[in-house]
């Protein structure tokens, strides 16, 4: 048993993951600014920016299911003004493992949702839609917005 | 005690697999919402028609109610201003009537009545910040006795602004 002690305390010490089935997960954006240009909401009822470029990839899933959500900060904001995050939706393909959806401030919206490994990486095209209103006030809005690649 | 390390070994691994794997990325939205403004009319052309000036010294337009719809953009709390001037006097020849001989009758939120000018603009509404209006005006035009006999003409020019 004194034997076993290091080699016990050295398997607890051991990060999880280094024991665990090597689940490796990466996603990245480009761009990561997203822009939509003004436009007269008669003529322009969509506000359409250049679509996003979205890269992910997972390995060591075995048969699990994995998800990709997106999430809004808040709504997007220009000093006192705001436009309701919900204004923003977006067209994701391919279809799938992508949809489309609106963004929400509250809950992680599904963005494309699959089984087991994406491996090599592998790239779905996203472009984001903002309902044009004469309601909105002027300004330069922004808001930050949160991907997220998980696998259980 | 032999059955401590597998024991051990277990609960470890089970514990890291149940935890949840994440990988995030950001992005930041941008929008620019820039001044815009648009304003529609039901009719591009009013008419009055002749009457006696005993039995209708006022006489409204055949057309109606005017509506009109107003869309701006404007910074928060801004002013939205829409104003009508007439660019001369009503003319028929060389015969005139004063442009002030026509007023009209207003409905709808921030809407006002007024008098027609050639020499300055009228208001016609007066709204606060970005959005989309639409109201109604019925024009009136004051018959006399005094008037030279037929056809005039006057243009008036529609100004809807944003500040």
């Amino acid at each position: 048993m004194r034997r076993l002690t290091p080699l016990l305390a050295f398997l607890f010490l051991l990060p999880s993951p280094a024991l665990a089935q090597k689940l490796e997960l990466a996603v990245s954006l480009s761009p990561a600014i997203i822009t939509f240009s003004s436009g007269d909401p008669d003529t322009v009822p969509l506000l359409t920016a250049p679509p996003l470029q979205l890269t992910y990839r997972i390995r060591g899933n075995g048969n699990s299911p994995w998800s990709l959500t997106v999430l809004a900060a808040g709504d997007l904001i220009a000093g006192a003004s705001r436009i309701d995050i919900s204004n923003v939706t977006w067209v994701a393909t391919p279809a799938p493992p992508f949809q489309n959806g609106t963004l929400s401030k509250t809950v992680p919206q599904r963005i494309a949702s699959g089984t087991g490994n994406v491996n090599p990486d592998s790239i779905g095209s996203i472009s984001f839609r903002l309902a044009n209103s004469w309601t909105y006030d002027l300004g330069s809005y922004t808001q930050t917005i949160l991907f997220t690649l998980s696998a259980p | 005690m032999r059955l401590t390390v597998p024991v051990l070994l277990l609960i470890v691994l089970v514990a890291a697999g149940s935890a949840p794997a994440a990988q995030t990325s950001n992005a930041t939205l941008n929008a620019s919402i820039n001044s815009a403004a648009r304003l529609s009319l039901s009719s591009a052309a009013l008419t009055f028609p002749d009457a006696d000036p005993d039995t209708s010294p006022s006489i409204q337009a055949a057309q109606g109610p005017i509506t009109v719809t107003a869309k701006a953009r404007t910074s928060p709390n801004g002013t939205v201003t829409l104003t009508v001037r007439a660019t001369d006097e009503l003319r028929s020849g060389l015969n005139t009537i004063p442009a002030s001989n026509i007023t009209w009758v207003a409905s709808g939120a921030g809407f006002t009545n007024g008098t027609l000018s050639a020499t300055t603009a009228q208001p016609i509404a007066t709204w606060s910040g970005s959005g989309e209006r639409t109201g109604a005006h019925t024009f009136f035009f004051r018959n006399l006795w005094s008037y030279a006999t037929g056809t005039y003409t006057l243009t008036m020019v529609y100004t809807l602004s944003a500040a």
